[in-house]
């Protein structure tokens, strides 16, 4: 039994840790001390990450559906299998699903596979709407699309605004940094309606009225334009588009936004001040689902850029990556917006570039998401799918009703029983990778123990689908698989296994002109500036719900837990973050809706007591839980448990995953 | 006493290497931080090392253990157990005298109550200990405010303590004394107690220089748990801080509550494994029939620093339950650990 350094695959914080490895399993795990962020942190997950990987409940040989029934097969059986079925299938009748928690080499070939095997654009993750809406906000400013400040500095900070989500249970290290930075005496100001804990660590704590964070940013921003609070040097200098962004500040109207947003002019004013006097500034938002709103998301980086914040110090805009390799898998471009190394899509010398590097004609078909494909795309017979411990299958009629699905994963769950190929997948602890944190941190993980004996990395397998398509791929390794990253992707270029295995990660972009890595965004060079964002997006559905107010007063909106990470059936695995998730569950068996005292009083409502919630198409009878965490007028669903989401949920689903602005309009109703 | 010179020390690892596996602090070659650990030579071992990242609590008290092995037989409706012990001997070099005084506390919960935890037994009594004096404490300690250092007083085989580039070496046990016998280790003469009296004074007066992370007031902090004044704002404070990781538990010498779970396995058996637990979690003192004596998050913090500092607490271990070692301090995301709790304590009684 010993300890071996590893990073930790549940959330996209990616703290150092230890696994204790003892006969071939990993029964133990402890964090490791003077990792650059997490500092000998863990959460409750990373805590229990061992009791994951001992579970039985693996994938550990391949199947193939036989009149209904899942065969066990051998792993060269169900490849053969998958190839006779791929060679029939064109690029635009397949889709590819890809793993925000696979390594960045399985992710690499995996859209290889899509765009230069199958010639299909239809690639993309499940659940990513504000990882994209981040990185096309950030780009369009002319900043890279991550992370553009450094976390190193975060205890230094004497501002930090942290814009939606509960970053206490979704990455907790990373609340813990803020936490710790407020103790060292930063003012930390949270904007969500509801009360969390990231809430209470505030000092300053806004509740806008569900669907209004978009104009508390543009509100700020306002605010410092009415006041002259403008750093004119600043954007004489490096922005480009200053007087058209004046121009639509004109059009803000603070009043409007007051009555909107609920909030006061007095505390916006504090805050705005406050702000633009702050010296190391940041400004955190989640990503993936539950995100923020586009228009949001570049209300803020507006704000950021009025005042001066970007590419000055460590300073910046973090999106917070809710999964471990969410934000590599953008880098590698699992979208249909990007190619590897952000790159967009759609442009032919784009397109080109790949050709070359990839030495094969490429599609000029503008690639779907796989939901978009599932629900939009009538020609589609095919899926491929990594990882899909999500308890919530959206179209699973569709997924039914298609010719092949193949599904790599490494646990028995809900999806794989819908698919017709299975083919087992190694746990993160049994096979070499890089994972890319919120912060742009690569950082490799070593094997730590053996797979089970059928049981080869994705790539592996991926490679020898290829070869049988007649692509002839070579990979023996992740690190070969790596270097070729390194060509691929700009910001990678010059990082090497080698320079990975001495460091605990080294932060993109790492190139000719930062061979070490970099900190945080610098000033744009001479010759091009940051740009404040402009287009303009539909406005969320805001105003159609005024005129249904009489008859839906309450808007829900819907959260994440700790124990329970993003519906995902891995946490039930484990022991005690299970039994966490079970101690609420047992309170409230059929789920609970969280009330405010206010409104509970006002209904004369009584703790669990039955009630139904009706929207306009749907409705569900579930407890109440009076709660002193919402707003009057506002109701709470924790969205997070498959037994919680009953069809309600389900139909509504794909609309309240839009992002956190979004909310149902509903009303309550007493008795079941 | 006995002299060990240096050249010895190799002798001594390498004869314990015959009997047992050696687990000791060393320095991961990336981080640069100590952890206790296996090691796979005998060079691994750094004496002079910080006082490790990780307490040894993992090596008798498992993170995730199986401790009982059973069979249902639905023939015969009968059970087949079976025990699932096959541990090797382990020896344990270079403990720090907080981390062996924690190994105390846990014989004190295991065996020392009218239960005897036989699997944690197993483990104990294959253990040889080797302490270690802290010649100079670290930035995190405060064993003297919880008697629990620089020195061990009790409960090794072997103790060492530095002077010079030599070792001064007592002997705990008959164990330790062959072991000292076998490698022909020069007797100390009468000198040999007042010259570690020295080294120790040295070492506790200074803390004042290079332990300053932390000041506990424990004494105080101690009465003040006890008699149960502390104002429930306090609490309601310390516990809005608290993320409910649960990593307090996990890294304290001291702490020993675990959860019992049964696990079916696939070919058919089911294994009863024991993992660590904490008091932190909501549903640890969860009942049947929703009731939950503990259900807000500070209720269950208070409860852990009941459990270390009052009264009633430390007479069942015969001192506090905390020994001052400043693990929980740095694991902390809400900073909320012991050091930083008694200092909120502190400032209610003093009102600063």
């Amino acid at each position: 039994m010993s300890y071996h350094r590893g990073v930790c695959n549940f959330c996209g914080t990616g703290c150092g840790h230890l696994l204790q490895v003892e006969e071939g399993r990993v029964r133990g795990v402890y964090p490791l001390p003077g990792h650059p962020l997490s500092q000998g942190r863990l959460c409750v997950r990373g805590w229990h990450l061992h009791e994951l990987l001992q579970t039985e409940e693996r994938i550990t040989t391949a199947f193939i559906r036989k009149n209904g029934e899942l065969q066990q097969v051998s792993l060269a059986q169900a490849l053969d299998y998958v190839t006779e079925k791929l060679k029939k299938i064109k690029g635009e009748e397949i889709a590819f699903l890809a793993s925000p928690r696979a390594s960045n080499e399985d992710n690499y070939l995996f859209g290889k596979l899509a765009r230069a095997v199958m010639k299909s654009n239809n690639l993309s993750l499940a659940s990513d709407a504000g990882q994209e809406a981040s990185a096309r906000v950030l780009l369009s400013g002319g900043s890279w699309p991550a992370a553009t400040g450094s976390l190193a500095r975060l205890k230094q900070a004497d501002f930090i605004l942290v814009a939606g989500g509960d970053l206490t249970k979704q990455n907790p290290i990373i609340a813990s940094e803020i936490h710790r930075a407020r103790r060292a005496g930063a003012l930390v100001v949270t904007v969500s309606p509801r009360k969390t804990q990231m809430a209470r660590l505030s000092q300053v704590h806004l509740r806008p009225a569900p669907g209004t964070f978009f104009l508390v940013f543009e509100g700020l921003t306002r605010i410092l334009y009415e006041e002259k609070k403008i750093k004119a040097d600043y954007l004489e200098k490096h922005t480009e588009n200053f007087q058209a962004f004046f121009k639509k500040l004109d059009q803000v109207d603070l009043g409007e936004v007051v009555a909107r947003t609920g909030l006061s002019r007095e505390i916006l004013t504090e805050v705005a001040q406050k702000f633009y006097q702050s010296k190391l500034t940041y400004a955190f938002y989640p990503t993936g689902v539950q995100s923020l709103g586009q228009r949001t998301m570049a209300a803020l980086f507006n704000l950021m850029l009025l005042s001066g914040k970007l590419g000055q110090n460590e300073g910046g805009i973090i999106p917070v990556t809710g999964i471990s390799n969410l934000l590599g898998s953008y880098d590698l471009g699992l979208s249909p917006a990007f190619l590897p190394g952000y790159l967009v899509a759609s442009e032919e010398k784009n397109i080109q570039k790949l050709e070359e590097l990839w030495q094969t004609p490429l599609s000029r078909k503008q690639g779907q998401s796989v939901s978009v494909c599932l629900t939009e795309n009538e020609s589609l017979r095919a899926l491929v799918v990594v990882d899909h411990d999500e308890e919530i299958i959206r179209n699973v009629n569709r997924i039914k009703e298609l010719e092949l699905v193949v599904y790599f994963g490494a646990y028995h769950n809900n999806f794989a029983s819908l698919a017709q190929v299975i083919i087992p997948r190694p746990s993160y602890a049994e096979a070499e990778g890089t994972f890319t944190n919120a912060e742009r941190r690569v950082q490799l993980s070593r094997k730590k123990v053996d797979p089970p004996p059928e049981v080869r990395p994705l790539w592996k397998n991926l490679t020898e689908l290829a070869r049988a398509l007649g692509h002839d791929w070579k990979y023996q390794s992740a690190e070969e698989i790596f270097s070729e990253i390194a060509k691929v992707v700009p910001q990678y270029s010059k990082l090497t296994y080698r320079q990975l295995e001495s460091h605990l990660g080294i932060k993109w972009p790492c190139d000719e002109k930062h061979p070490q890595g970099t900190d945080y965004l610098q000033l744009p060079e001479a010759g091009s500036k940051f740009r404040f964002v402009l287009e303009e997006n539909v406005r969320p559905q805001a105003q159609s719900i005024a005129e249904e107010k009489a008859n839906f007063p309450f808007r829900l909106t819907v959260g994440r837990s700790n124990y329970f990470w993003h519906q995902n059936s891995l946490m039930k695995r484990t022991f005690i973050p299970k039994r966490e998730y079970n101690a609420l569950l047992l309170l409230y068996p059929k789920g609970f809706v969280e009330v405010s005292e206010e409104d509970a009083l006002r209904l004369q409502l009584r703790e669990k007591q039955p009630v139904r919630i009706v929207s306009e198409s749907a409705e569900m009878t579930l407890a109440a839980r009076i709660s002193p965490d919402v707003l009057p007028g506002q109701l709470y669903i924790p969205y997070f448990i498959e037994e919680m989401i009953p069809e309600f949920l389900l139909r509504q689903a794909a609309e309240l995953e839009k992002n956190e602005e979004f909310f149902l309009p509903v009303r309550l109703e007493k008795g079941g | 006493m006995y002299w060990l010179e240096r050249h010895q020390l190799d002798n001594l690892v390498k004869k314990l290497t015959e009997s047992y596996e050696l687990f000791g602090p060393r320095r991961d070659e990336v981080s640069g931080e100590i952890i206790f650990d296996r090691l796979s030579h005998p060079q691994q071992l750094d004496l002079k090392a910080p006082i490790p990242y990780n307490p040894p609590k993992y090596i008798l008290f498992p993170h995730y253990e199986e401790i009982l092995k059973y069979r249902y037989d639905r023939q015969s409706k009968k059970v087949v157990l079976g025990r699932v012990s096959h541990l090797k001997p382990k020896a344990l070099v270079g403990l720090r005298s907080c981390d062996l005084t924690g190994i105390l506390c846990l014989d004190r919960f295991f065996l020392g109550q009218e239960f005897v935890d036989e699997v944690y037994l197993e483990h104990r009594k294959k253990l040889f200990l080797i302490s270690n004096t802290c010649v100079r404490p670290f930035p995190q300690c405060f064993c003297v405010c919880t008697d629990s250092g620089p020195s061990a007083r009790e409960g090794f085989d072997l103790d060492l303590t530095r002077v010079g580039d030599r070792y001064l070496v007592e002997i705990g046990s008959k164990k330790g004394q062959s072991l000292a016998e076998e490698l022909g280790l020069k007797k100390a003469g009468e000198e040999a107690a007042e010259l570690k009296k020295k080294v120790v004074d040295e070492s506790v007066s200074s803390f004042d220089a290079f332990a300053l992370e932390n000041k506990a007031w424990i004494s105080r902090a101690t009465n003040r748990l006890t008699t149960g004044f502390i104002k429930p704002e306090v609490w309601e404070y310390i516990g809005n801080q608290c993320f409910e990781c649960g990593a307090c538990s996990f890294v304290c010498p001291t702490c020993s509550c675990f959860n019992v779970e049964d696990v079916n396995r696939l070919d058919g058996a089911t294994d009863r494994l024991r993992t660590w637990d904490s008091c932190s979690f909501e549903g640890y003192t969860k009942m049947a029939g929703d009731h939950n004596p503990r259900k807000p998050v500070e209720d269950r913090r208070n409860k852990r620093f009941f459990c270390k500092l009052s009264y009633s607490q430390s007479k069942k271990y015969l001192r506090p339950g905390c020994v001052g070692c400043g693990r929980c301090a740095r694991v902390c995301p809400g900073d909320i650990g012991l050091p930083n709790v008694v200092t909120y304590i502190r400032r209610e009684i003093t009102g600063e």
